[in-house]
């Protein structure tokens, strides 16, 4: 940064690429004049992985595997997008108990997430108490996905036309306890955070968003409803089985970190009622139905709501073996800026809690982009990416 | 309980010297298991501070850039020395200070408060941002413990009569404990305490996920080792002074370790009760509320003598 042009030298903290409050890599520069923020930039893609070149290789079965390593915490919502928007192209249709599984899996994902969550953020404020509790009871479900799946994270629960496995009656009942376990201390944890004098210091007013700021700004899923936005793509646009079992959409107005944590939270409940009611109600069928290996072309985009917000998956196919173009969108992408907007003006303190408040992943949102001029239009090879990628660093 | 011992053995041994190094692991080892405890973790080994400590000592220190190095190695040597002093004036383990003199106990303060000065001074010291906002922050919350934290100490000295520690310590002996006459300064001590030893909740000078380690982040090897044992020690003479003011004085080894392990327990509680003060929350509370709680206390024992 130059600092000589400017008459009053700026002093600059930096966050990241490696800093104890980041899980991922990125980098931040933030700007203070004694504890306030000034100024706050981002650079991110330190992680970018050539995920969506990649797949452009495998067949339309192994891409999905592919997606699914997207991201390792929300890794059911990208096999889903994928798997819906495969169907679509392919004029086949899931059937209803394979749609209901799929739903029954997002949520439990969704309780997953949120209580990863919730212990980060409290952990970003020091309350490092409510980090180990959250996180402590955020096992329950892990035990429950890896009882029903195999796997802790990604699942590798879709197939294309389908899912892989049923729930039986003692699996069911496994849910059913740990969500019966997960209701009562999820009501003790919004007491805490609506309650506990020195976490609300830390969290009203803190980073507020009217709702046209949000609006403007792009947000979406949770941080958008703390502010007021009812955006919501199991409710605006239902798709899989969420048309059967419809959730609620749970908005808050302050539009501060409390009001992120308020959703958050009472979003776990409206997930868990979602769990009880599809557990009670499984439909009975047939688990898959057959796509085949080739899927006619065609292009279509599929929307569905991650744990962080909108996930946006964009399939394009020429009718061949292997997909033609797979374009992500994940949630986190599309909440940076309500950071950078609403960081200047709070103490440096505040920041991590900022960051943390959009619940960011970052190795799901780096992204590799090049603007080309029309007259030096090129496809980049794999090799040529891989290449680039390594000598980026040099 | 009064023992004579050579002077030597004193300062080298016990209740000086090994003794304190020592026991300040056992005491930084109990207050991180009770605080894991009631994070519902494990927590550490009993073995795991000294195997901290062992590590850094053998480890290779790095002198960054930019810094004095007179002033880069010295100043953990200047944080130990300086609460290994105040060890001396204390009735440490329960047995009479190795030194005494009339007004030892704003002697004890002040060596206590070098602690905080020298980690203050050595993150100001180097070129790290990182390390100069911590130092900003450790100075700024020096500045708001410090008065009411001597305050609260004074109430008993001038309840006793006396600013010698080994007399206050004989006084609170012969009477109720302190704690139930004195509520308002106790608490106001305790905390202070856990101010000075920043201890969350009031770790922002150290927040980790905001500054890294904030003045000890271009701290490595032998430095650091020397700024964690003389963090140790301090708890150590902290709540050996606390016990000793408050909780009816020590006058034997057993009370001592009764007293000050019951100290700890509240102290482990706090810190996992709260969630971390940002720096001008806890100058607020300390120049609103703090200062004020001392103040009337300290006003009502001058008027009530």
């Amino acid at each position: 940064m130059d600092t000589q042009q400017e008459p009053r030298k700026t002093f600059v903290v930096p966050i990241g690429p490696q800093h104890p409050a980041l899980k991922e890599p990125g980098h931040f520069e933030i700007t203070v004049d004694g504890e306030i923020v000034t100024a706050a930039t981002v650079r991110l893609g330190y992680v970018h992985r050539g995920i969506e070149k990649g797949v452009e290789q495998q067949n339309w079965t192994q891409a999905m595997y592919m997606l699914e390593r997207i991201c390792g915490i929300c890794s059911h919502v990208h096999a889903t997008a994928y798997a819906l928007g495969v169907e679509a192209l392919a004029g086949v249709q899931a059937p209803p108990r394979a749609q209901a599984i799929r739903v029954l899996v997002a949520e439990l994902e969704r309780v997953h997430s949120h209580l990863l969550w919730l212990g980060v953020a409290a952990h970003e404020g020091g309350f490092d108490t409510l980090f180990m509790y959250s996180w402590r009871d955020r096992e329950m479900i892990m035990d429950v996905l890896e009882g029903l799946t195999g796997n802790r994270v990604n699942y590798s629960c879709n197939v294309l036309g389908g899912v892989k496995f049923d729930v039986d009656d003692t699996q069911a009942d496994a849910i059913r306890r740990a969500v019966d376990f997960l209701e009562p201390r999820t009501h003790h944890y919004l007491k805490v955070v609506t309650t506990d004098e020195t976490l609300i210091g830390r969290t009203r007013n803190v980073g507020k968003m009217t709702s046209l700021e949000a609006e403007t700004l792009g947000t979406v899923g949770p941080t958008a409803r703390a502010s007021g936005v009812p955006r919501d793509i199991r409710v605006d646009a239902p798709y899989a089985a969420y048309p059967d079992f419809p959730v609620k959409t749970i908005t808050a107005t302050a539009g501060d970190l409390e009001a992120k944590f308020v959703v958050r939270i009472q979003e776990l409940f409206e997930s868990y009622r979602v769990i009880r009611e599809i557990l009670d109600k499984l439909p009975a069928g047939d688990l898959a139905v057959r796509v085949k290996p080739r899927v006619p072309p065609g292009e279509t985009v599929s929307r569905v709501e991650a744990p962080r917000g909108e996930l946006f998956y964009f399939l394009k196919s020429a009718g061949g073996p292997n997909p033609d173009r797979v374009k992500v969108r994940t949630p986190s992408l599309c909440n940076w800026g309500s950071v950078l907007a609403t960081a200047p003006g709070h103490k440096l303190a505040d920041v991590p809690m900022l960051i943390a408040g959009i619940d960011p992943c970052f190795s799901c949102n780096d992204r590799l982009v090049t603007v080309r001029r029309r007259s030096t239009a090129e496809t980049w090879t794999w090799a040529r990416l891989r290449q680039y990628g390594i000598e980026y660093y040099r | 309980m009064n023992i004579e011992l050579p002077p030597l053995v004193a300062l080298l041994f016990f209740p000086g010297g090994l003794f304190l190094l020592s026991a300040g692991t056992v005491y930084e080892w109990a207050d991180r298991k009770l605080v894991a405890r009631f994070q519902n973790r494990i927590g550490p080994r009993w073995f795991q501070p000294v195997a901290d400590v062992v590590k850094l000592l053998a480890k290779e220190e790095i002198v960054p850039d930019g810094v004095n190095p007179v002033l880069f190695h010295g100043l953990p040597v200047v944080a130990l020395v300086g609460t290994l002093t105040a060890a001396l004036y204390v009735p440490m383990a329960g047995i009479a200070p190795s030194y005494s003199f009339t007004g030892d106990l704003i002697v004890t303060l002040y060596l206590l408060s070098l602690m905080t000065l020298s980690m203050g001074l050595a993150g100001a010291n180097t070129l790290d941002r990182f390390s100069l906002i911590g130092a900003t922050r450790a100075l700024t919350q020096l500045f708001s413990y410090e008065a009411p934290f001597l305050m609260a100490l004074l109430g008993p000295a001038i309840a006793a009569g006396s600013w010698q520690i080994s007399q206050v310590d004989a006084y609170a002996q012969g009477h109720w404990w302190l704690v139930l006459t004195q509520p308002v300064g106790f608490l106001v001590a305790l905390v202070g305490l856990m101010g000075k030893l920043e201890l969350p909740p009031f770790d922002s000078p150290e927040a980790e996920t905001e500054i890294v380690a904030g003045p000890m982040t271009e701290y490595s090897g032998r430095g650091w080792a020397l700024f964690r044992i003389g963090r140790d020690v301090e708890l150590l003479v902290g709540l050996t002074l606390m016990a000793a003011f408050y909780l009816g004085g020590l006058a034997n080894p057993i009370e001592f370790v009764l007293k000050t392990g019951g100290l700890l327990l509240v102290t482990a509680a706090l810190q996992s009760l709260f969630c971390r003060l940002r720096i001008d929350q806890t100058v607020g509370m300390w120049w609103r509320i703090g200062i004020l709680l001392a103040l009337a206390q300290l006003f009502l024992l001058v008027f009530m003598r």
